[in-house]
């Protein structure tokens, strides 16, 4: 059984190895830290952001095994030997995964704070279904707030970036770019 | 003044285009660094003690164990930053840390800096505060009752923060000349912003004495000045730099304590120290909607015209001034904006009560009053037997209008408006008509694009831009603009790439940083797209200029006659003949030296001028009209709001996708605020706020936002660049009258306070089945003496803008 | 967050010793949304509720993961996440009422990562004791602050010196569907009925359930419901996403034709544990539900004593059975 102590005076920090973006990495960290607090200051990926810090937002959902979870209620422990995919590793090498694409074209990021979450949540989403409803799509982004957009813009990038990754050439619906005529 | 829409819309190849923002692809990928992203050597981290207590003299604060604690590097108190501050000049009410007393649960009281943030949390633990209690005042009446002990020392007396009384035209003769008179009493609870930012700010003090502070503000400028203030130091020492804002609605315009507290800290210490607040202290930092009470007294004809109306107005306001004075003159000044009323008399007060400070929110003001007015527009119609919806639409301001209160409106499409909610929505078939439970509702409103005055006096213009050309290329465009999500950077670059004929992702907009842009006040009051935009379009029109005579010299073309189209300038009548626009800058370059332009903006003067004439008036009103449909189930009082129509006059959208988000998000934030933002106390026996959390404090989900149909109407607005009037708060402002009129036309209950709950709405049931009023709202306005009125005659009754007071006082001389 | 001793044992045995050598200032983690969250962030503490100085996670217990069904009926894991539960066929198949209330809770990103056993014994989210400022009953204090406070989402029923309502959406569906807890001790396991797992205020103020401080929660076994019965969930809220019930009812139940045979009635969110509504059950017991339901669920208006700000929910209770049964039925 592995126990691991911290105390005030003497830091004794934790050591793991896992795998973040598709690289292997080995972090060492204050073992009470959580996933988002080793991402964000052991390893520099302050692409995960974060709103509440107690699981009630959203902001800072990552991908640990390819399954969307709040990295601020995972303790950083528990990642030993796990795959963790930030916003940071959602490009495909070069160029922007889809829904980064459709996100930006359709203003589906304002402030941007909620984004990466959104992003990697609706990533597993586009994995699982090819083509969500809109209800589909409601029900999977329920656990990601975003106070900006009202979320409809964010339904629309989803759709779009969904009908590309089919392979369709689509385009963006005239109201959802100049509103109901 | 600066307006390119002589070009017609035909011809533009940027405006009205739906280009992504410029910088929306760093936000999609983590590359944009926010405040809390950043992290400089040497870093502390600094935590803040606030008080656990709603009112207390401070005996003793010792600080002793903090300081001796491993890790602790300083422990600063209020008597280390004695200068007081606050958002207006009129309120300076405010301590970076509260010196003598404590205000409400949450007024910091101390601030540690330490090696890390769980050391700094733990060495607050060891900081020994004492307080002596002091009674709390919690809600209006107590405000009104209780004048010893006050709050503060200074206001009106007691703890009434602020009384403004005014009157135009004569509501006596207006009730004499009416058919009807009613009074309703409606209350607006208040409203946070949580935005998904927590506040977050990076202080550095170099070697050289210059302060450097990042932080998440909408406000760079006036902290600028309000960091001098406190920290005595010249404003050439302090450079400000505004990050990327993950989100302000209002939240982020205050000066904030831990602005002022990391400054000094880094100041002492010469290491930079950052500060993240939590979720629970943004809470705290507030500066939200103000709960309104509001008592509204309206003359109307038979046929649903106005002919005066009584607006009475309490604003809880919290335990400072903040932007108090402003919000309690926007709870009435914009009455008149929506509707042609002749005859306008204003009572507001404002009261300090021990809890945490309100502010401005989106639509500062001005949604509680819309309340007001739009849920009693729906019963005047109803007595008057009138259709709601053609009621509105006769009694439209139209453009040109000047308002009782001497508001000048240019362009105004309300009718259209109107006309596209409820053709879209299919309002003649559904009003009245649909079944038991379902229903629908209409609200209208107008809104401010900017202030004609800044909060700090002065005659300097309200945002300047400078444009640097060079051989390179590219165009950079400087200005002081926070951009908070809503795309202010991107409007920049539009508007200059159309002046120039570039692309505007050939441009690089440099934005938010005291030390490298012109002072732009600020992202608020719906100001920015039409000031920067002017200055913006200014600035590209004097570079134009340069490039203009340089070209025209080479191609022996008349200046006139070339255009600045699709990154080349060319002879309009043989576009063949021309060159590239970098080679245009060259030959510019060659000809007058190093190119750079200026360009800024100030709003026109507005006719009112009586004291606070100021206020309310506008280069450009924008105006919306928005139908709700509702399903309302009786058995639970859950209200499932299911679509929502907005037509909302843009005059012309500079970014059509842009404008539409924001009224999307508009629609959003008046969906929380109608069924469930509540910023609550548990009971009073505390003053602790109920909901401190993104789980207690309730923000619609993807499963509670309706569908939204948006139309833009309007036509180019004269006073705006490119015609393009605000978006950013004027379509939040009828949403959540339009839910509670269609909650009336489902279930025939009127509930008269948001957020509409569902024990509100199975109470008012229950009480019209009983055979009662089917009515949840408040039924007493307290009052309180009140001063005498500034009157001011309409500009329908031969006034001249100013009050009576002042024609005796000229008489006099 | 506080600094804390972490312990991750491989076997229920190590969990236990372990647990059983620290005392009560060990704490299990079973996923940690609430535990991470809700205590050790927000440093929630009071003499009766100490913040643990040490966590002892059980998700690194292989034993404890899993959904496995046999001729008697589907066993549990404590470590099996909510995700996991209503994902399962054999647990949407057989008990769809555990799988609906396993879906309504929280959001989609705290089903991926909560447990069945952290949702069952997760403590209440009374304000006042999730609050630092409210020395509380529950916290080991001597007042409580929803009797003078806003109660408005506070107990209607069996409130007594404290009135929280029990947070957990999961308990109230294992008790309508006859569950049994499996509970791992110094003594070795035993088995412990949901009509016994949960204890009010008046039993033990400072705890929710049975469990001992060196005791945990290993599996939950769910018998298999009788052949044809009828299960139903309902789950009011103020909110869809991120919100505890407002109240809810799960039921579990047969009927030929339309008389109600047997079955259980299940109330979250209005009292202090998961409340069954025996009265309800025993007034249906042999008649047509359809006639006889209105009048079943307004027994609920007897028991309830609601308080200050509260009284719409008996209201919205009385409505919810009504209609829980009725679509159960249809």
């Amino acid at each position: 059984m592995k126990t691991i102590k911290k105390s005030r005076t003497r830091l004794e920090k934790a050591h793991i190895s896992l795998r973040v973006n598709g690289e292997s990495v080995e972090v060492a960290f204050a073992p009470h830290k959580t996933l988002l607090e080793v991402l964000r200051e052991d390893m520099g990926l302050t692409g995960t952001k974060h709103g509440c810090e107690l699981g009630e937002c959203g902001c800072c959902a990552v991908l640990v095994d390819g399954q969307p979870v709040l990295s601020c209620l995972a303790l950083g422990l528990a990642m030993e030997g796990r795959e963790v995919t930030t916003v940071e590793g959602m490009a495909d090498g070069t160029s922007l995964h889809p829904l980064q694409q459709t996100f930006a074209e359709l203003g589906a990021a304002q402030c941007g704070y909620c984004t990466p979450g959104f992003l990697l949540t609706a990533k597993v989403l586009l994995e699982k279904d090819a083509k969500p409803s809109r209800q589909e799509i409601k029900e999977a982004l329920s656990g990601n707030i975003c106070r900006c957009t009202g979320y409809i813009k964010i339904y629309e990038a989803v759709e779009l970036a969904a009908a590309r990754m089919r392979g369709e050439q689509a385009e963006p619906a005239e109201e959802t770019i100049y509103g109901r005529q | 003044m600066a307006g390119s829409n002589g070009s017609g819309r035909k011809n533009l190849k940027v405006i009205g285009k739906p280009f992504h923002k410029v910088d929306v692809k760093a936000k999609c990928t983590g590359e944009a660094l926010y405040a809390d992203d950043l992290t400089l050597p040497r870093m502390l981290h600094c935590k803040l003690l606030r008080s656990s207590v709603p009112h207390a003299r401070i005996v003793k604060i010792d600080t002793s164990r903090a300081e001796a604690y491993p890790g602790v590097k300083y422990v600063l108190v209020g008597k280390d930053l004695p200068t007081s501050f606050g958002a207006l000049p009129v309120s300076e009410d405010e301590h970076a840390l509260c010196i003598e007393k404590v205000r409400f649960v949450g007024d910091p009281v101390a601030a540690v800096a330490a090696i890390d943030e769980d050391v700094a949390t733990e060495a607050l633990d060891l900081i020994d505060v004492e307080y002596a209690p002091l009674p709390t005042i919690t809600s209006m009446q107590e405000a009104y009752d209780v004048s010893d002990p006050r709050i503060h020392e200074y206001g009106e007396d007691g703890n009434i923060h602020r009384k403004q009384i005014y009157e135009f035209g004569s509501v006596e003769a207006g009730f004499a000349a009416a058919d009807y008179v009613r009074e309703d009493i409606t209350f607006y609870e208040g409203s946070t912003h949580l935005a998904l930012e927590q506040h977050a700010s990076l202080a550095h003090y170099s070697h050289d004495n210059k302060l450097t502070l990042w932080s998440s503000t909408q406000d760079m400028h006036y902290l600028h000045r309000h960091l001098a203030q406190v920290l005595q130091i010249p404003t050439n020492k302090i450079r400000v730099i505004a990050t990327p804002c993950g989100g302000g609605f209002g939240g982020k315009c205050d000066p904030f304590n831990h602005e002022i507290v990391v400054s000094k800290l880094a100041m002492i210490l010469r290491r930079p120290v950052k500060i993240c607040l939590t979720r629970e202290e943004v809470f705290y930092c507030h500066r939200g909607r103000h709960p309104v009470l509001m008592a509204t007294k309206t003359g109307f004809k038979k046929d649903g015209s106005i002919t005066a109306m009584h607006h009475r107005t309490i604003l809880d306001g919290g335990a400072y001034g903040g932007h108090g004075v402003a919000s309690t003159f926007y709870t009435g000044i914009l009455q008149t904006t929506t509707y042609q009323l002749p005859n306008y008399r204003f009572e507001a007060v404002r009261v300090f009560t021990n809890k945490a400070p309100c502010g401005p929110k989106r639509g500062h003001g001005t949604p509680q009053p819309r309340w007001a007015q739009e849920i009693q527009m729906d019963r005047i119609a109803e007595q008057c037997g009138k259709d709601p919806a053609q009621m509105r639409w006769e009694q439209a301001v139209l453009p040109g209008h000047v308002t009782a209160n001497w508001i000048k409106i240019s362009t105004f499409a309300l009718r259209e408006a109107i006309d596209k909610v409820v053709e879209g929505s299919g309002w003649k078939k559904k009003f009245r008509k649909l079944p038991y439970g379902k229903g629908i509702g209409i609200a209208c409103s107008a809104y401010m694009c900017g202030t004609q005055t800044p909060i700090y006096w002065n005659k300097m213009p309200q945002s300047g831009v400078q444009l640097k050309l060079d051989r390179s290329g590219m165009v950079t465009i400087f200005c002081g603009s926070a951009e908070i999500g809503q795309g202010s950077d991107s409007i920049l670059a539009y508007c200059v790439a159309e002046v120039l004929g570039i692309d505007p992702f050939d441009t690089k907009v440099v934005t938010g940083d005291t030390d490298l842009t012109p002072v732009d006040i600020g992202s608020y009051s719906s100001r920015v797209t039409l000031m920067t935009g002017n200055a913006a379009i200014q600035a590209a029109e004097r570079a134009r200029e340069f490039l203009r005579q340089a070209v025209a010299e080479k191609l022996q073309v008349p200046g006139e006659r070339l255009v600045f189209a699709d990154r080349r300038v060319f002879d309009g009548e043989n576009p063949e003949k021309g060159m590239t626009f970098i080679e245009a800058v060259w030959l510019a370059e060659s000809k007058f030296g190093t190119l750079g332009t200026v360009g800024s903006y100030s709003p026109p003067a507005a006719p009112g001028k009586f004291k606070g004439a100021t206020i309310g008036p506008s280069p450009a009103f924008s105006c919306t009209a928005a139908i709700a449909e509702v399903d309302v189930n009786p058995e639970t009082g859950i209200v499932t709001v299911e679509r929502i129509w907005i037509a909302h006059d843009i005059g012309q959208a500079i970014n059509p996708v842009l404008a539409i988000g924001q009224v999307e998000g508009d629609v959003y934030m008046g969906l929380g605020e109608a069924l469930m933002e509540d910023m609550a106390y548990r009971g009073n026996r505390n003053v602790v706020m109920k909901n401190p959390s993104f789980l207690e404090y309730k923000s619609p989900t993807t499963l509670e936002m309706c569908d939204v149909v948006t139309y833009l109407v309007g036509e180019p607005e004269p006073n705006a660049p490119f015609g393009a009037k605000e978006a950013g708060q004027g379509p939040q402002l009828p949403v959540p009258p339009a839910i509670a009129n269609a909650i009336y036309d489902a279930v025939g209950v009127r509930i008269d306070e948001i957020p509409i709950t569902p024990d509100k709405v199975l109470k008012a049931i229950k009480l019209k089945a009983k055979g009662l009023e089917g009515r949840v709202g408040p039924t007493v306005f307290p009052t309180c003496p009140m001063p005498e009125a500034i009157v001011v005659p309409t500009p329908y009754d031969g006034g001249d803008g100013k009050a009576i007071e002042d024609k005796a006082a000229l008489a006099k001389k | 967050m506080k600094g804390f001793e972490l312990h991750e044992p491989k076997t229920v045995k190590e969990a236990v010793d372990t647990l059983t050598r620290i005392g009560p200032n060990a704490k299990v983690l079973a996923g940690g949304s609430d535990l991470v969250s809700g205590v050790m962030k927000d440093w929630v503490e009071g003499s009766g509720m100490p913040i643990p100085t040490a966590l002892v996670d059980i998700t690194t217990i292989p034993q404890l993961k899993g959904i496995r069904a046999a001729a008697a009926g589907i066993t549990i894991g404590a470590n099996t996440t909510l995700t996991e539960i209503f994902e399962s066929k054999e647990v949407t198949g057989k008990l769809p009422l555990l799988a609906q209330a396993a879906h309504s809770v929280a959001s989609p990103l705290i089903r991926n990562y909560a447990t069945l056993g952290g949702n069952i014994n997760q403590r209440p989210r009374c304000w006042f004791l999730r609050g630092p400022d409210f020395d509380c009953y529950k916290k080991g204090g001597d007042f409580c602050f929803s009797v003078g406070g806003d109660n408005r989402y506070h107990a209607i029923i069996g409130g007594e010196l404290c009135y929280i309502v029990h947070p957990s959406d999961t308990a109230a569906a294992l008790l309508a569907l006859n569950a049994q807890a499996k509970i791992a001790g110094p003594a070795g396991e035993r088995m412990v009925p949901f009509d016994s797992y949960f204890v009010g205020p008046r039993e033990n103020i400072l705890n929710e359930n049975v469990l001992k401080a060196n005791e945990i929660l290993v599996e939950v076994f769910i018998p298999n419901p009788a052949a044809g019965t009828k299960q139903t969930w309902l789950k009011l809220k103020n909110r869809e996403v991120y919100d505890f019930a407002l109240i809810s009812v799960a039921a579990a139940f047969t009927a030929a034709g339309d008389v109600w045979q047997d079955g259980r009635i299940v109330l979250g969110g209005v009292a202090p544990v998961p409340y069954r509504a025996t009265a309800i059950e025993n007034q249906l017991k042999g008649k047509n539900i359809k006639t006889s339901i209105k009048q079943a669920a307004a027994i609920i208006r007897t028991v309830a004593r609601p308080m200050s700000m509260n009284a719409y929910k008996v209201d919205i209770a009385q409505n919810l059975v009504e209609r829980t049964i009725l679509q159960g039925l249809a």
